[in-house]
Formats: structure tokens, C-alpha cells, sequence
């Protein structure tokens, strides 16, 4: 037996022992595990479930060892994930930080960051927020203003960040900050960590078309940030937020299989919910050939994802696939979302009342909430640019 | 799910050889001779010699070993360049449809020589406007063969071609005819992207036993998963010809200057060179997952129609893209855009059209 197969095997016994009935169920949004030193738990066997995950580093499987990761291969954490998935264990953290601070801190940090910080994320001690985005820079990012300047043992940040994600309950936020305003654009840009209980630091929530409240603005009046807190070199900020937003597209195109699953099983949907012909079919034709459509292109989609895995393996990787994933993913999501409001039909339109079941209120929660995976995180019409320059060589 | 390394070794011999000897004008000569042969019979000798007709078969069974994968591989680059050849018809369709369901003596009879290339086979399968498989009119019935068939590839160069029909209990069954016994009973064509087929007229036609592969319906699946087999070469070549055409719009919007500058600076023709890759990747992923599932012996049915859908899709509408985008000379014979939207129209039809397939691969999951 090869060694990975061992690793299976005991992979899956230890998730078998260690992972509680209860969280061996399809995830909804309410039960999800988020880090932070104000955390709670949903329940005692997601608390069990997380600790016992968080101990192996299993968290963030990929991550060193010696900050607390699970320090697997990429092959054995292929393998952890197939086996998750096959005994259907929920993530055991939901953080930012593991899928998008953490792997650009490894890359850009000193070594006295990351042992402050790693370790913390893995544990779910810290829950962090991302400061880029502002009322005057969205798609345009480096045109950014909130500037930290240089006053000797720390900066002094002034300014303001929109589409903060969850910043009401994050311990710290990573920002994009301007530190050379005479600088060109991109290269004024530093990349600094905020402790949000810091003095100055305020965050105003921002109710969306959902009716949620998950993006905030977060306000910076003259808050002093150590000059420990500079990740990279001063000025070069823009390469630390090129690697992350590298994982924060991954992760979005990958949003799918993370958000909740008893109602999106789109099939299982149409076939209880529509009429079927006597062939126990879909019977409206019309309809069931654009299910099967969207059905082909998300198995595709997979395909693609299984195919980019295959080439990191033989060290073959075709850059350019990677920056179809966003794109590519998101609109599916969002059709998937379209047909499942229009299966639902009127039932669908419900807001606040007693009249939809909790499930069908949550697809139309969704729907519209989903609206914005192909705006944050850089728009489709970003996407489809740098698939035109980059992937295509298209002249610019 | 992605080439090995010999795999992509014969992808790029193929892509170079291929650029020296098959050029897309070889395919204006076929065209521009009615009555003539359906492929540059020279070419396809140098391609028996690089061993091709064995591609996909093991070495013990006299063939090169490089799997299902392997002759995707030959496709996709006989796709791009538009290469007419006996690898759909013989290689994909009749060989494996031998290998899968003849009895032994049949594959004896003539899988060394198919895999040789010293004799190709085709398979007449088509019949009426939309091709259906779950709805043939071809009976097997007393011994006699009758049906009206359609889109017959490669005919009159094939030694045998195998003749699909439904038996009494609308189960699936072959028949290994002499290609020359068909003849009189034929109607050879060009059709618009310059390749030739033919109709078959089978009027009673009397079969002999040693000819039949399964005749009391017992190779009903293994018929079926041969068609399969063929419906993924296709997609494979439909891949192929798509990155070509993608390939060759990209190319001219960054030569091509109006306004002063160059139309690839202009974002709405960058945003739909981009989503008709995104399309082309997609397609691409399917196809190479089912080659996958294919050399490992998994069931390919589903795999088969979505590959065909979503193949057809991209060829279809890089093809109208590349047009439009090719302006004013994109409409005229001169460019080679045109050859390649009729060869994708041609390919949309062969074995199933989107719709088709869509059915096919909603009935084979649960909707």
C-alpha cells in the first residue's frame, strides 16, 4: 500500500472518531464556525469538531507545521478534502485569513509576522477583515486614498474602506493604504495590518438588496498603526494584494461548494418542485433543457477545476486557466440561483413573511445576495479584461 | 485529464507534421473535386506510417498504447487544421465498435488489419434529418437488412462498412457489409464544408451469419458505447477547430488597425474573444474528462452527450464570432474563417445535435 493510501486510511478513521454526527450534515449559514476572540459556537459538537480540527492544523491543511498548519502535501490534502466530502464534515472555520491573508502572509511576512499572526488564524483566535476597496476605488483600486504616514515609530491612518466583509465582528483588518501620494498610482501603495480596537477605528454595517448586513465601512480617524505592521516593503504593497487577491478569486469561484447545500441541489429542486410527465421527466420541455444546460456547463466547470489539480500535480500548470475561474464560476452560480427562484415561482417572492418555508426564503435571500460575487472581488468586466490581455494577448 | 508525455509528444509531432502536409488548403482540392476521393489518400498513408490507425489500441493488440487520450490528441490537431481522414470514421468509430462488441473471429478477421491501416471501415449509422439513436428505422429482420442511411463518412475508400439497425425487440445490432456490395445502392456527395458522404439505400439486403454482430440484441450496450466513442472523436476535432478559430480572430484584431488603433484595444471585442475562451475551456475540460473515463473503462454515456452539447455550442458560436470579427473579408472564401463555420455546422449534425444530447444527458441523470 502506497503511502498516500495509508493516508486515506487513516485520514478517514481519525475524521470518523473526531467529527460529530451533528456536523456531518449539509452546513447552513447559521451553524458555520467563524474565528475571532469574541467567538461563539453553535453547538457543543461544533465546538468538539473545530478543536479537534484546529489541533492537527487541519484548518489550514497546506499550511508549515511549524506555525500550527497541517503541513500536508498537496496530494494529502487532496485526499483530506475527498474524504470530508465523503463523510459530508462541515469546514471547521470559516476565516478570511485562511483563505486569502494567510497564504499571502506566508509569502510576503517576516518571520516575526508570521508567528504572531499564523498560528492565531489557524486556531480561530483572530478573525480578519479586508480594507482595499473604497467609495472612490472600487475596479480602479489603486487609485485608493486613505494614506498612513511616516511619524517615526508608527504610521497614522486616515481614511475609509467600503465592503469591509464581517468588519463588525473581525479583531484586525489588512488594508491597502496610499504611503507615497507623489508616487505613480500603484507604486504609493503599501500593505499594513490594523488592530481594529485601536483608538480611531469605527465600522458602520451596510444593509444590502439581501436584507443582510455582512459588508460594512470601516473609518479610520487618525489611528496610530506600530511600524511592525508593514507587510512587504514600504511602497510594494501592490504585489502582497496581487498574491492575495489571486486566493480571494480562487476562493469565489469556488464559493459554491462552501455555501450552503441542502437547498441548492438544483436537479433535486426541479424534480420535487415541477410538474413531471408521464416518462417522470421535467415536463416542461422549455425549461428542463436549460436545467440540463446549466447542469452540462457546472459539471464542466468541475472538470476544469479537476483538470487546473492534474497540472498542478505534474507541474504543468496552464496560467491561463487560472483566470477563467472567477468569471466562470460566479455567473454559473448566479443562473443557478435564477432557476431556482424561477422553480420556486411565486413562492419565491416572499420577503419577511409566514407564507415561504425557511428554505425557500433562504434561496431568495441568496439570489440576492449572490449579486455580489461577480462585483467583489474584482467584476467579471476586470475578469473578462485580463483574460482578454493576459490569457488571449489581446493588444491593450 | 491531461496529456501524459508521450501524449503531448504526439500532439506536437502531429501539430508540426500536420502543418508541413496538411495544410488547410489541401482541404480547397478536396472540395474543388466532386467525383473525387473523400481524403488526400498520400496523407493518410504517412499517417498509417506514424501508426495512427493503432493509436488507441494496447501493443499487444498491435497497437501504439497511448489510449483513448492519445487519439484526442490526433483529433484535436486534425481539427485545428481542418484535416479530412479516415481517423473519425475507421479509427474511432468501426475499429472500436469491432473491438467492443465482434465476436472473436470477426476481430481476428479485421482488427490487425484496421489497426495496420492496411484497410479502413466505416459505419453507417444516420438516418433522416436529426440524428437519434433511441429511434432508428433500420430493421435486422429475417436475416434481411432495410433502412435508408444518411451521412455515411469515408464509403468508397472503406473495405467494410458496419450498417447500425434495430432488431425485432428494438435492441441495437451491426452488420459487417463489403463496402463494394453497397455501392450500386449508393449516393456519394460532397456536403458544404467540402468533405464527402454518402446515402445508403438498403432494401432487404440479405445478411450472412458470420457478418452480424449481435443479432439476438446482445450487444446492444457495447454497439452503443462504440457510438459513444465516435460522438467524443468528434468533439475532440470540434475542440480543435474552435482554439483554431479563436486563435485566428485574436490574431487578426491585434494586426487589423481602424480608428487609429488596433480593434483587440477595443473592450467589447476583448470581452467576447474572452467569454468564447471561457466556452472553449469548458468544453475542452468535458472532453478530456471523457477520454478519461474512457481509458479507464468508466461508463461514458453522459459524458458522451454533455462533450457533444457543449462541443457543438462552442464550435457553433466561435464559428458565427470568428465571422463577424473577421468583418467584411470574414464572409468571403478567400479566408479560411468559412471552411471552418461549415465544417462546424457539418460537425453539429454527426451523431447529434445540442439538442439532442441535452435530452440525452437530462434523461441519463435524473431530470
Amino acid at each position: 500500500m502506497s503511502d498516500l493510501d495509508t493516508f486515506r486510511q487513516t485520514t478517514r478513521a481519525w475524521l470518523l472518531e473526531n467529527c460529530p454526527e451533528s456536523q456531518r450534515q449539509p452546513i447552513v449559514k447559521a451553524e458555520q464556525i467563524w474565528g475571532g476572540r469574541n467567538r461563539t459556537f453553535p453547538s457543543a459538537d461544533a465546538k468538539a469538531w473545530f478543536e479537534a480540527m484546529a489541533a492537527r492544523g487541519w484548518t489550514a491543511p497546506t499550511w508549515p507545521s511549524e506555525y500550527g498548519g497541517g503541513g500536508l502535501s498537496a496530494e494529502e490534502a487532496k485526499i483530506l478534502q475527498q474524504e470530508m466530502a465523503r463523510l459530508q464534515c462541515r469546514p471547521a472555520l470559516y476565516e478570511i485569513g485562511i483563505w486569502m491573508f494567510g497564504p499571502a502572509l506566508l509569502a510576503f511576512g517576516t518571520e516575526a509576522q508570521k508567528q504572531e499572526h499564523i498560528p492565531k488564524i489557524i486556531r480561530g483566535e483572530i478573525r480578519w477583515a479586508q480594507g482595499y476597496s473604497e467609495p472612490s476605488a472600487g475596479s480602479d483600486l489603486a487609485s485608493l486614498k486613505t494614506k498612513a504616514e511616516d511619524c517615526g515609530d508608527h504610521f497614522l491612518v486616515n481614511g475609509t474602506k467600503i465592503w469591509t466583509t464581517n468588519a463588525h465582528h473581525a479583531d484586525w483588518i489588512f488594508c491597502l493604504v496610499r504611503t507615497d501620494p507623489s508616487a505613480p498610482k500603484q507604486q504609493g501603495i503599501s500593505f499594513l495590518l490594523i488592530d481594529m480596537a485601536s483608538e480611531g477605528v469605527s465600522i458602520s454595517p451596510i444593509e444590502l438588496i439581501s436584507g443582510e448586513s455582512e459588508f460594512c465601512q470601516t473609518f479610520f480617524d487618525n489611528v496610530k498603526v506600530p511600524k511592525a505592521n508593514l507587510v512587504g516593503e514600504l511602497n510594494k504593497g501592490w504585489d502582497v494584494a496581487k498574491e492575495l487577491l489571486k486566493h480571494e478569486r480562487t476562493m469565489m469561484s469556488s464559493m459554491e461548494s462552501m455555501t450552503e447545500k441542502e437547498e441548492v441541489s438544483l436537479d433535486a429542486l426541479a424534480r420535487t418542485h415541477l410538474p413531471l410527465n408521464s416518462e417522470g421527466q421535467i415536463a416542461n420541455g422549455e425549461l428542463r433543457a436549460r436545467l440540463a444546460q446549466l447542469s452540462m456547463e457546472m459539471e464542466a466547470f468541475q472538470q476544469l477545476n479537476e483538470r487546473l489539480y492534474y497540472q498542478y500535480q505534474a507541474k504543468q500548470v496552464d496560467p491561463r486557466l487560472g483566470m477563467l475561474l472567477k468569471h466562470i464560476g460566479t455567473k454559473q452560480l448566479q443562473r443557478k440561483d435564477e432557476l431556482l427562484l424561477e422553480i420556486l415561482g411565486n413562492q419565491a417572492l416572499s420577503w419577511e413573511t409566514h407564507r415561504a418555508s425557511s428554505v425557500e426564503q433562504r434561496i431568495t435571500r441568496n439570489w440576492a445576495f449572490n449579486k455580489s460575487h461577480t462585483i467583489a472581488g474584482g467584476t467579471s468586466e476586470i475578469q473578462l479584461n485580463i483574460i482578454a490581455k493576459r490569457a488571449l494577448g489581446m493588444a491593450s | 485529464m491531461i496529456f501524459n508525455e508521450e501524449q503531448t509528444m504526439l500532439q506536437d509531432t502531429l501539430r508540426s507534421f500536420l502543418a508541413d502536409n496538411a495544410p488547410v488548403s489541401d482541404l480547397r482540392a478536396l472540395r474543388a473535386n466532386p467525383d473525387g476521393p473523400a481524403y488526400n489518400e498520400d496523407l493518410w498513408q504517412q499517417l498509417v506510417e506514424l501508426g495512427i490507425p493503432g493509436i488507441a489500441l494496447s501493443e499487444s493488440d498491435g497497437g501504439l498504447g497511448f489510449g483513448y487520450m492519445g487519439l484526442a490528441a490526433v483529433l484535436h490537431e486534425m481539427g485545428r487544421n481542418l484535416v479530412a481522414s479516415p481517423v473519425v470514421s475507421s479509427v474511432a468509430l468501426a475499429s472500436s465498435l469491432i473491438q467492443l462488441a465482434g465476436d472473436e473471429s470477426q476481430k481476428t478477421q479485421w482488427l490487425p488489419r484496421l489497426a495496420r491501416g492496411e484497410i479502413t471501415a466505416t459505419v453507417a449509422v444516420q438516418e433522416g434529418r436529426q440524428f437519434a439513436l433511441e429511434s432508428l428505422a433500420t430493421r435486422f429482420d429475417k436475416g434481411e437488412l432495410s433502412g435508408h442511411k444518411t451521412l455515411v463518412m469515408d464509403a468508397r475508400e472503406s473495405e467494410i462498412t458496419l450498417v447500425i439497425a434495430v432488431t425485432d425487440d428494438e435492441r441495437l445490432m451491426a452488420a459487417i457489409i463489403p463496402s463494394l456490395e453497397l455501392a450500386a445502392s449508393s449516393d456519394r456527395y460532397k456536403l458544404m464544408d467540402g468533405r464527402t458522404f454518402s446515402d445508403i439505400e438498403l432494401g432487404g439486403l440479405r445478411v450472412p451469419k458470420e457478418a452480424l454482430i449481435g443479432a439476438d440484441g446482445g450487444c446492444h450496450n457495447a454497439i452503443a458505447k462504440a457510438l459513444d466513442i465516435g460522438t467524443l472523436a468528434i468533439s475532440a476535432e470540434m475542440i480543435g477547430g474552435a482554439e483554431s478559430l479563436l486563435e485566428r480572430t485574436v490574431a487578426h484584431l491585434n494586426d487589423r488597425e481602424q480608428f487609429d488603433v488596433k480593434l483587440a484595444t477595443f473592450q467589447a471585442l476583448q470581452h467576447r474573444c474572452a467569454e468564447l475562451y471561457c466556452q472553449l475551456e469548458l468544453a475542452r475540460s468535458a472532453v478530456l474528462s471523457a477520454f478519461t473515463r474512457l481509458d479507464r473503462g468508466q461508463d461514458i454515456l453522459r459524458a458522451a452527450s454533455q462533450c457533444k452539447a457543449l462541443a457543438n455550442d462552442c464550435y457553433l458560436t466561435t464559428s458565427n464570432e470568428a465571422v463577424q470579427m473577421h468583418g467584411g473579408m470574414g464572409i468571403t472564401d478567400e479566408l479560411d474563417i468559412g471552411l471552418y463555420l461549415k465544417r462546424s455546422r457539418v460537425c453539429n449534425q454527426l451523431l447529434g445535435d445540442s439538442s439532442y444530447h441535452r435530452d440525452r444527458y437530462a434523461k441519463a441523470g435524473s431530470l
